[in-house]
């Protein structure tokens, strides 16, 4: 299982609206290959992500087969109060990758 | 040996006749693997129809207006992108984020691209404010546009041209 990697400022003031950045290995593809030739349609890519901070839902994306490989996303929250900023990545096989990050002042 | 480049053959015969069927054959395939409840539901494991933008737009938004965004997107695409594969986009929205009006939804769409749909993002008005970066895959030189759509249902458009080098496996 790969591991979702979330990036925030390193300096957070209270207020702030910071800006959070979360990327995750996925093969994000619609054809399984083998020898470099499609062989079949597998849809394999992340279609869902969704981000919380203190439990709140604060963004969340639909993303599709466009989005490339290893999907990167940035979003930003407004950090009112230190807590967990929480990133799920769903992907179309029914896998989810998760990652989280505290934010505190 | 023999017995065994049989069955392989054969599958890629069908293959071929699958993809010689066409998109209509195609899509009723797809129905057919998705259950009901799962291709009603949007972007839910399934790739969206290949369509051409006018009718993505259409299906999103209906017939509201679109309405040129001017300085209240700024939305970073590369000129030029060597690789289509990974195409890194910014869009940051200057628009109030309070609890009555708000920016709900950012689109990104690619003209060209098989499905022109690529990205919705939702905000809430914890977000702040409303800027979103992702990469994007686009087949070929094309139109990219960014679309942001208020909670009192305003539209935004905002559109830049990327030109591509190397097409990224059509999204």
């Amino acid at each position: 299982m790969s591991q979702v990697r979330i990036r925030i400022p390193e300096k957070i003031k209270p207020g702030e609206i910071v800006t959070v950045r979360a990327l995750v290995s996925h093969p994000m593809e619609m054809m399984a290959f083998k020898g470099g030739k499609p062989v079949e349609r597998n849809y394999n890519f992340v279609h869902k992500v969704e981000a919380t901070y203190n439990g709140r839902k604060v963004f969340e994306a639909a993303t599709t087969q466009a989005v490339s490989q290893n999907p990167f996303v940035s979003f930003t929250i407004k950090a009112d109060a230190p807590g967990v900023v929480k990133v799920v990545f769903h992907d179309t096989q029914g896998k989810a990758y998760e990652g989280q990050v505290e934010i505190k002042f | 040996m023999k017995s065994q480049q049989d069955p392989r053959s054969t599958r890629r015969a069908a293959l071929k006749r699958l993809g010689a069927t066409g998109v209509a054959l195609g899509a009723l395939g797809w129905g057919l693997v998705v259950p009901g409840s799962a291709a009603a539901q949007a972007g839910a494991g399934m790739p969206l129809p290949e369509e051409n933008v006018a009718d993505t737009l259409k299906r999103l938004f209906g017939n509201r207006p679109l309405q040129a965004a001017g300085e209240r997107i700024k939305f970073e695409a590369p000129m030029i992108a060597e690789n289509g594969a990974v195409v890194p986009l910014r869009i940051d929205i200057d628009l109030p984020m309070t609890k009555d009006d708000y920016v709900k939804n950012v689109y990104i769409i690619s003209d060209k691209n098989r499905r022109p749909m690529n990205a919705q993002f939702s905000f809430t008005p914890d977000s702040g404010k409303a800027a979103v970066g992702t990469n994007i895959r686009l087949a070929s030189t094309s139109d990219v546009r960014a679309i942001a759509e208020t909670s009192k249902g305003v539209i935004y458009e905002t559109r830049r041209e990327v030109k591509v080098t190397v097409g990224g496996c059509g999204g």
